[in-house]
């Protein structure tokens, strides 16, 4: 099963618009694969370099340095785009043109025929939610329905994987969780896709794998259970014993704290936690629960940006 | 050629729906209304006045059509991000550029055909609705003249702002309206190594001279040392030339 998109220490320099002396690196030798099938997350924060990665892997903007393979094609290759939808961030469309008539100029684009566009165009605004509103032009649409419509165009040709650009950018909380839904039903049906963002609780309620970039820099890249640095996993055994003992118990263990009707003991390593759990269960207690806490991807990421500062100072 | 068309088509009916277009249709009324008044106020062949100032109206309005839509069609795209979902289906720069310049001509020719059935109209109230078959030859060198703005318009509108892309359009219609007479005048007062530089500019510069040929249509001269063969060469040459440097100048261009 080969990797859908292939990014090779890619690189991406600017010149400064007004200093034209001055080189900006939007994108420093980044890598990283994307799968059939899974929904990656790409992260970082505004102007980190995102766009300008998912504006390379388009084509549209041509890298300085490092290599981009699409299905084992150049950005920009016809046979490539045919196997890709895009969203790009805050899509807007022609405003005169209603939601059915740019589905069929998509359609057009794609390549579909003229029999079976018609079909196509019907299932995808059922899909997204848009079939009472396909006669409606688009400067009817709320800020909602484009991000919808936009969808639709980008999932219109049946692409196997699908990059968005901020989808979930000024939405609602509804709107996010309308396009939230698509995405995983897209995964459902076995498209891939991968999807920028600032909002980490879509990143990580949505994605199997995570992109971190920080300042054009990948910091890392896999499942978030394994992007967590070891030191920000805590360990935890929870117990339910008689409250007569609550004293003896919070003699004997230590960041022990008692909870409706059982204990909880939070330790640094594992190690520690099998050490507790044996200490527990020798005093003849039922172990409820026991296991790793992991951070938040907010947590993971604001102490990455913390130790990234220290390390500059410290540098 | 399918992809050209496609973009050409959603080109027109997305243009031919905005109401800025209509500002400029309500305008052609009005100026060939202003003629009927004019009729009126002047003594003269009432029929040659409406056919004056009717294809007049149709050329400026069809160049102001081609300019301010034109100067906009791919620099509105860019800004408001519409280009990005189309460039990343299989369709090409090249395809992309040529599409918007015919979906742009289309617009011309309805706008042109919709004047021209104007004038038809003011031309039968005063009897001589069988003009308009004299004006076809007229009628067809304003298109090709509006079909070469419209290829100017698109080369700015693919690399620079709107307002500079104006700026450069309007005058590459000002230069080409009055090449011809300002090289005639600076021949008959000038030095002969001035004339020998402006003669070498008249090969560079536009010369929209080749198309203006509704005076003598109008007033009974015929086709008469006119060659609309020559107009079309002129007209299709000069397409093809700025469509290259546009399609050049787009494939570059880093899409942001």
């Amino acid at each position: 099963m080969s990797s859908h998109i292939e990014v090779e220490r890619l690189s991406k320099t600017y010149r400064h618009p007004m200093r034209v002396w001055k080189v900006i690196e939007a994108v420093k030798e980044l890598s990283f694969t994307t799968d059939p099938g899974e929904i990656v997350g790409f992260v970082g924060h505004n102007g980190a370099g995102k766009t300008t990665t998912i504006k390379m892997l388009m084509g549209f903007v041509r890298p300085t340095a490092g290599r981009i393979s699409l299905f084992g094609r150049q950005p920009g290759d016809p046979a490539a785009l045919k196997r890709l939808g895009f969203l790009p961030e805050r899509p807007y469309f022609y405003s005169h043109l209603s939601g059915r008539e740019l589905l069929r100029y998509f359609c057009g684009l794609s390549d579909i025929p003229g029999s079976a566009a018609k079909g196509r165009i019907e299932n995808t605004l059922r899909t997204v939610g848009l079939a009472d509103a396909a006669d409606l032009t688009l400067n009817n649409y709320s800020k909602g329905m484009l991000q919808r419509i936009g969808i639709a165009q980008a999932i219109i040709h049946d692409p196997e994987l699908v990059v968005m650009d901020e989808p979930m950018s000024g939405l609602d909380p509804i709107g996010r969780r309308e396009v939230k839904e698509i995405i995983r039903e897209l995964k459902k049906n076995g498209k891939a896709v991968l999807f920028s963002s600032h909002i980490l609780a879509d990143i990580e309620d949505l994605s199997d794998r995570i992109l971190i970039i920080e300042n054009g820099v990948r910091r890392s890249f896999g499942p978030l259970t394994d992007i967590i640095p070891q030191q920000d996993i805590s360990w935890h055994v929870s117990f339910a014993a008689p409250d007569r003992d609550r004293e003896t118990l919070f003699a004997a263990f230590k960041g022990l704290r008692a909870t409706s009707g059982h204990f909880t003991v939070t330790i640094a390593t594992e190690q520690e936690m099998n050490a507790t759990i044996a200490a527990v269960l020798e005093r003849r207690y039922t172990i409820i629960e026991a296991g790793p806490l992991y951070p938040t991807l907010e947590e993971v990421v604001f102490r990455m940006k913390e130790r990234s500062g220290a390390e500059v100072r410290h540098g | 050629m399918g992809k050209i068309l496609l973009v050409a088509r959603y080109t027109f009916l997305e243009m031919v729906r905005h109401k800025v277009l209509y500002a400029f249709v309500f305008f052609a009324f009005f100026i060939l209304g202003l003629g009927v008044a004019i009729t009126q106020m002047t003594i003269g062949n009432e029929i040659d006045i409406i056919s004056d100032i009717g294809l007049g109206t149709i050329e400026i309005f069809s160049t102001v059509i081609a300019i301010f839509m034109g100067i906009f069609i791919i620099q509105k795209e860019l800004s408001l991000r519409t280009l990005h979902p189309l460039l990343a289906r299989p369709l090409t720069r090249p395809q992309y550029i040529i599409g918007k310049f015919v979906g742009m001509l289309l617009l011309a020719v309805v706008g042109i055909l919709f004047m021209t059935a104007i004038l038809w109209l003011m031309l039968r109230f005063y009897g001589g609705a069988d003009r308009i078959v004299i004006y076809l030859p007229a009628l067809y060198t304003i298109f090709l003249q509006t079909a070469l703005v419209i290829s100017v318009a698109v080369l700015c509108s693919s690399f620079v702002e709107p307002a500079v892309g104006a700026l450069f359009t309007i005058s590459f219609y000002l230069i080409g309206a009055t090449s011809y007479n300002l090289v005639y005048l600076i021949n008959r007062r000038s030095s002969e190594e001035l004339k020998r530089v402006v003669n070498f500019m008249r090969y560079i510069l536009p010369d929209f001279s080749h198309f203006n040929i509704k005076d003598n249509l109008i007033y009974g001269k015929g086709l008469e040392n006119i060659s609309l063969s020559f107009a079309t060469l002129y007209a299709v040459a000069g397409i093809l030339i700025v469509l290259a440097v546009a399609v050049i100048a787009f494939n570059k261009k880093e899409i942001n």
